[in-house]
């Protein structure tokens, strides 16, 4: 009887409005969920080194370049930007947008380009933010080649790459049922370089 | 004394095979400071939750403590290191790091234009809750070029920019004198006046005057282990000794926190 009268509070509070509009319900994130998060979040990170060294590779057709940069901005959060600082210019950072840095991935001039992805990577601690969504950062870091057709090998740098991630949990209606799930969306990456040749 | 921390391999996100040793030691984020300070993950960066074998382990949090110093730092003295090691690992009262109390501050060195000019200023931030989540917050600034407001403030030399006192008997009529004349305005302040630079920031931005360039440097101040002071920097080097770590470390004499924390708050 107790529980009832409690569920019932419970949903003529949300029913209602009578929660203030910026309260959020807290949800708590246990050891097993936050891995199973991480292991979400990895995935898109992959998904995300993938299409960069797709983008990058002066052998993918313009078309194809245009459909993966498609699929790269549907990780990102809306407004996602990524900035970019130098080993010799540390203090200047050049931001741009998630979509402009793919553009001028495929636009660099160089005859061949590799871009490889070391193992390593490192995933932060979810912190929640006022709004109720969870942040991390997973780091990541990145080798790469820029070729000339004549002089071979004339640029090569490898980069730390801080990615922000968002976690929120979602509802979808399934066969009529309301069916939680956690989403996880890229967010503002930055980009170091840590050495250069 | 790294060799030891650098696991066979983790989860492999694509690519290459090389030496990923001097990643794999390198303090990655200030997240992984924080564990390596308080032993809360394990040799391959996993997070140790409480309850799990090596959580907290003094053998672990010695051999962390050891590394996440700069070693090339003149701002870190080796036999206040050891005594700090050992406070920090003190058996009745081992201190740990928290992510989400107050006593530290990120310090951010940040480009603005103003009045055509390019200028530092730098930023102090917090960590503040709210709603059950947390935020940074401006919690004060500092400028040069608002320094320059001040140069009179607490001068006893001056003998001529001042409000007689008896001003208050004419109505004060005598006040557009000072009022008249901003250049010296700073003259006739009170002597233990301490400008609120936050506030002339807020007020440069909101009419116009100041625009954001780019965050050029961060750092952090760390107030948490009693009777301490240290700053936590980057260091960009192709080194096991690399990554977020301590740039300077300071042993605090009673009063001095205060100081310092009035500093970085602005709190009076």
């Amino acid at each position: 009887m107790k529980k009832l009268v409690a569920l019932t509070i419970f949903a003529t509070l949300f029913g209602t409005g009578l929660l203030a509009q910026n309260q959020v319900p807290q949800v708590e994130i246990t050891p097993e969920r936050k891995h199973a998060i991480d292991s979400l979040a990895l995935e898109k990170v992959r998904d995300l080194s993938k299409y960069i060294s797709i983008i990058g590779d002066k052998t993918t057709p313009w078309s194809d370049a245009q459909r993966v940069i498609e699929r790269a901005c549907e990780l990102f959060m809306d407004g996602a930007e990524i900035g970019v600082s130098s080993i010799n210019r540390p203090d200047q950072v050049n931001n741009y947008k998630i979509r402009e840095y793919f553009d001028r991935l495929m636009q660099l001039n160089y005859s061949k380009v590799v871009i490889d992805w070391y193992k390593i990577q490192y995933v932060s601690d979810l912190e929640r933010q006022p709004d109720g969504t969870f942040v991390g950062v997973i780091t990541v870091y990145q080798k790469f080649q820029g070729y000339d057709k004549e002089k071979g090998l004339v640029y090569e740098d490898t980069t730390k790459k801080d990615i922000t991630i968002y976690v929120k949990r979602k509802e979808t209606q399934i066969g009529g049922r309301l069916i939680g799930f956690w989403d996880v969306m890229l967010g503002d990456i930055r980009v170091k370089e840590t050495s250069k040749k | 004394m790294f060799a030891p921390l650098i696991p066979g391999a983790q989860n492999n996100i694509g690519g290459i095979t090389g030496d990923e040793s001097v990643f794999y030691a390198q303090t990655k984020q200030v997240n992984q400071f924080f564990r390596r300070f308080n032993a809360e993950e394990d040799v391959s960066g996993t997070r140790l939750y409480p309850g799990q074998n090596g959580y907290r382990d003094p053998k672990a949090r010695r051999r962390y403590l050891n590394m996440i110093f700069d070693k090339d730092s003149p701002l870190v003295n080796t036999d206040q290191k050891t005594v700090f090691i050992e406070d920090v690992l003190n058996k009745k009262a081992p201190v740990f790091l928290d992510f989400h109390a107050r006593d530290w501050y990120c310090e951010i060195t940040t480009t603005f234009t103003w009045k055509k000019q390019t200028i530092n200023i730098i930023l102090y931030m917090r960590i503040e809750q709210q709603n059950g989540g947390y935020k940074w917050v401006l919690s004060n600034a500092y400028c040069d070029k608002f320094n320059s407001y001040f140069t009179h403030l607490g001068d006893t030399t001056n003998l001529k920019y001042f409000l007689h006192p008896m001003s208050h008997e004419v109505d004060f009529m005598n006040i557009h004198k000072a009022l008249d004349d901003p250049k010296n305005i700073d003259y006739y302040l009170a002597r233990d006046y301490v400008p609120d630079y936050l506030s002339l920031f807020v007020s440069e931005l909101k009419e116009g005057n100041l625009k954001f360039v780019s965050v050029i440097n961060e750092k952090f101040h760390v107030f948490q282990v009693p009777n301490w002071y240290f700053e936590i920097s980057f260091f960009n080097r192709n080194s096991y000794n690399s990554g977020w770590l301590i740039s300077n470390l300071v042993r605090l004499s009673p009063g001095d926190k205060k100081e310092l924390l009035k500093h970085y708050t602005h709190s009076n």
